[in-house]
């Protein structure tokens, strides 16, 4: 329940360029011209958004994809049997009255709003007591207040030369409270946009108040495939999700590496009911199911239990699930009991915290990762610099100025707020529909953000080794993955009568 | 309420155990067996046509609503009662006035989303999203929320009142409050068959609550079973093949688990998701989707049956209805964007009958609620409130109806459009 509200506002009010994208062009000027450079795919949504009466709906293209989030043809449910309607393989729209509310005059400060686990607390959702998230929220938090200021510094909200500002919420996942915090963002705060969640419970309350509420809901930090798979039109996912980096690693241990027997442990939460899912699927529908799926509870230390099973189904490697510390334990006490299995874990695992409690155990485990950040590009370096500047000597954070995955994603995530919010103006609807609309993938410091009918990212995700002292990241190129059969262009592969109708 | 959160402990401590103990099995999901045929609909000739609504009054706020942005709506004889996203308002049908009441006034939050109507008492009761649960007797509001009672969120979707029982879906499981005996009782995924906890919408009929609950389908309460002490009182009501991206089988089950609202009425359940509609008799399913009915769309807000024969969906583009079930026919109403005339659309297993042009059908092609009214219908919009005057309604079908002959109206059919 309890939240704050944090202001980043720097008001150095001379007029720039902010963030203009390659190859824009400046465009006429008409009432909802923006007020900053935007490419002709842009200016095209926004006349047409602006050219609507109440009862009108965009007539642009909506997105559509041959299949869902890349699945093979082998690894789709019930392959044996055409289903008989096949979703999220067309864009949602939004066909509410909401393009017409009129711009407010008398704001102070664009408001955009941020819900994720600061604080540490007690959560149903996230399996009792909340078990680190807040590193990772507070990660995703620094990312989201380096994007407001940035564009503060460059003239805040250009229309009215007034600052943006972050309204912060903590997630608190006790008894859905995080539902509460964003009918406070959207009704009481009056924000324009909200980024958030990470825990995949909390998430899903949170959008279907967005839902409700009309306002636009950005993702950077719950890689939940279900969190996509509820065919709201006001969300966005802005990072790769488990089911992407389930069916890379799916694809590595049993078509790469023919392995035949892999055992699962995982956290007895959300994060790691669902985190598994794709890969206990594919792997059964590969034809080697998994053999041991063990499930723990968040704070335990001892794993011998658990590892008695696993090591007596007698397993090729094993799939870790759930926080790095976990991870990192249940890794020294394979190994100490000589289970010398190869080790895969998830992408909150590929981190420095992991490494430091396994040691020299992490030299040769493999994890999945939702980007590259060995990516060779100077937007990312720049920000890292940045980054580096803001907050190593920020108390308030304690001088964490390390760029990792929950901070770059929060801060293309928030980019993409504020650019939606320059280029739309306060409208949440039309916020909405220069994002959906867009076809271009967004140039993110995390890579080329590319969203699906689902409006989910689906660009690559990476398998990440952590060998001679350091994480290194590689592609399904670099390792040579084969992918499974893609089903043939033009081919919904669903049953669903047509209308025989004029 | 103490005893059940005990209960609740108890169980969990022994699913820790076993969870920690025993492995989690990788079960394998053999593809489900196809499910039995519903029986084919009844022959209908052309001519046989559904009732028609083609007299309509619109409201805004401009008529007195306290907001454009409608989320509920409940008729109460002479009354009816609706839930916008700032205020709340009551039409009296005899005069054609709107009451209002807004925060100022002692509502005690501005968006009402659920409305249920005590008939014994004559108490209205609201979900408010954010707010809580409020009690409107005798001009003053009574206010229920997590700090002051054992509602368990105060983002509440639905309410509906069963026999001395209140029942409020939230965001986060379900709340019971006893009017006699001012206990509330939860219900989650620790005492119920919530695999999500996420109540979106709940309704009461003959002895049964249903709650509509998004990620766990629509689960059943048996009234009568739980009094007894004897036997589970809950039935939940799920996608059989699991998946979320797939419906293997239209007839199956329900459509999705994503599940928006449930509506009970003679023998039929009826139930609306985001991703198409359905309809169980008890012995067999029916899935509707737009593609293959002329439903306005498949996402859908909520719904409202009027009979085991005939249901109204509040669709995103429009408002479908399922006007008779035993013939397969269909009608779409919806608002032209460009004329702002309205329209409705009639259609049988899939192939459109008639096109009626009328000034006036629903208010705006976004709905969000609907509600049966004797002979009336109401709609809820995005951008307005729809009362349809049922003058002349008739369930099922009927030859060379009267609304065919009405002078305001323009009927094109099917192959005068050709």
């Amino acid at each position: 329940m309890r939240s704050f509200s944090l202001s980043c506002m720097i008001l150095i009010l001379f007029a720039a360029v902010v963030q203009a994208e390659p190859g824009a062009r400046p465009s006429n000027p008409t009432a909802w011209h923006p007020p900053l450079a935007v490419d002709a795919e842009t200016l095209k949504i926004l006349e047409e958004v602006n050219s609507l009466n109440a009862y009108q709906v965009p007539n642009l293209p909506l997105k559509t994809d041959e299949n869902y989030a890349h699945t093979s043809r082998d690894l789709e449910p019930f392959r044996h049997v055409t289903p008989y309607k096949r979703h999220f393989l067309e864009q949602m729209e939004y066909y509410g009255a909401g393009r017409t509310i009129p711009e407010p005059e008398d704001v102070k400060t664009v408001k955009i709003g941020f819900i994720g686990p600061i604080e540490p607390t007690v959560s149903v959702a996230t399996g009792g007591k909340s078990h680190n998230e807040e590193l990772l929220g507070k990660k995703m938090l620094q990312g989201c207040v380096l994007a407001i200021e940035e564009a503060n510094a460059q003239g805040g909200y250009l229309r009215r030369n007034i600052p943006f500002e972050l309204v912060v919420s903590n997630d608190n996942g006790l008894w859905g409270s995080s539902g509460n915090e964003i009918i406070k963002q959207a009704y009481k705060d009056n924000v324009w946009a909200i980024l958030g969640t990470i825990d995949g419970a909390n998430s899903h309350i949170a959008i279907r108040v967005a839902l409700k509420a009309e306002v636009p809901m950005m993702n950077s930090g719950d890689m939940d495939p279900t969190f996509i798979e509820t065919n709201i039109p006001w969300v966005f996912r802005c990072v790769g999700d488990d089911r992407q980096m389930n069916y890379l690693l799916a694809d590595y241990l049993f078509r790469k590496l023919k392995m035949k027997r892999v055992g699962i442990i995982r956290a007895s939460n959300r994060y790691g009911r669902f985190g598994v899912r794709e890969i206990r699927d594919s792997a059964r529908r590969l034809g080697y199911p998994i053999p041991i799926e063990m499930a723990y509870q968040l704070g335990q230390t001892d794993f011998s239990l658990h590892l008695d099973r696993i090591q007596a189904a007698n397993v090729d490697a094993v799939v870790h699930w759930g926080n790095a510390d976990d991870g990192a334990r249940i890794l020294n006490q394979m190994r100490a009991r000589g289970m010398n299995q190869p080790f895969f874990v998830c992408d909150r695992c590929v981190s420095r915290e992991f490494v430091e409690i396994a040691g020299k155990n992490a030299d040769g485990v493999i994890g999945c990762y939702p980007w590259n950040p060995d990516r060779k590009d100077p937007k990312l370096d720049a920000f890292r610099e940045r980054f580096r500047k803001r907050f190593e000597n920020d108390e308030k954070f304690g001088k964490d100025a390390e760029v990792e995955t929950y901070s770059a994603h929060a801060y293309d995530g928030m980019n993409m707020l504020i650019w939606a919010i320059q280029v739309a103006g306060l409208n949440r609807a039309k916020i909405r529909d220069v994002l959906a609309y867009r076809t271009q993938p967004w140039p993110g410091v995390t890579g080329d953000i590319i969203f699906s009918a689902a409006m989910d990212d689906i660009g690559e995700v990476y398998l990440a080794k952590y060998e001679n002292g350091r994480w290194r990241y590689y592609s399904r190129e670099d390792l040579a993955i084969p992918r499974g059969p893609q089903r043939p262009p033009g081919d919904r592969g669903e049953l669903i009568a047509s209308p025989q109708n004029p | 309420m103490i005893s059940i959160l005990r209960i609740a402990g108890i169980a969990t401590g022994i699913f820790t155990v076993v969870l920690v103990c025993f492995p989690v099995r990788a079960a394998e999901s053999p593809t489900p067996a196809a499910p039995p045929q519903s029986p084919p609909p009844a022959a209908a000739a052309d001519d046989e046509l559904p009732y028609v609504y083609t007299h309509w009054k619109h409201f805004t706020t401009a008529d007195g609503l306290p907001n454009d942005h409608i989320f509920a709506i409940k008729a109460d004889g002479p009354r009816v009662w609706v839930g916008t996203e700032d205020g709340l308002a009551c039409y009296d049908k005899t005069t054609g006035k709107f009451r209002v009441w807004k925060e100022k006034d002692g509502l005690p939050w501005r968006a009402v989303t659920g409305i249920d109507v005590d008939k014994k008492t004559g108490d209205v009761w609201l979900a408010l999203f954010g707010g809580g649960l409020a009690r409107f007797s005798g001009g003053r509001f009574d206010h229920f929320h997590q700090l002051n009672s054992g509602l368990v969120n105060d983002v509440v979707y639905g309410v509906a009142v069963e026999n001395d029982n209140v029942w409020a879906a939230t965001t986060a499981g379900a709340s019971r409050y006893n009017v006699k005996t001012r206990q509330w009782t939860i219900f989650t995924e620790k005492n119920a068959p919530m695999e999500e906890i996420w109540n979106y919408g709940v309704s009461y009929d003959q002895g049964k609550v249903y709650l509509a609950v998004w990620g766990s389908g629509c689960l059943e309460y048996d009234v009568a079973v739980a009094n007894s002490g004897k036997g589970d009182p809950w039935k939940a009501y799920l996608d059989p093949d699991g998946e979320m991206e797939i419906d293997l089988y239209r007839d199956d089950g329900i459509i999705h688990v994503i599940v928006t609202g449930a509506s009970h009425v003679e023998d039929a359940l009826w139930i609306s998701t985001y991703f198409g509609t359905c309809r169980y008799d008890g012995r067999h399913w029916r899935g509707f989707y737009a593609k293959e009915t002329g439903l306005p769309s498949d996402f859908t807000n909520n719904l409202k049956a009027r009979s085991s024969n005939e249901c109204y969906f509040a669709h995103d583009k429009g408002l479908g209805v399922v006007a008779d079930f035993r013939t397969d026919t269909y009608v779409a109403y919806t608002r032209d964007p460009n004329t702002l005339r309205g329209k409705a659309r009639i259609y049988r297993s899939g192939r459109l009958l008639k096109e009626v042009d009328m000034e006036r059908s629903v208010p705006h092609n976004f709905q969000i609620a609907v509600e049966v009214d004797g002979n009336d219908i109401w709609a809820g919009t995005g951008k307005g409130l729809g009362w349809g005057i049922g003058k002349g309604y008739y369930p099922g079908v009927k030859a060379n109806p009267d609304w065919l002959h009405e002078k305001h109206i323009a009927v094109v059919s099917r192959q005068e459009r050709k």
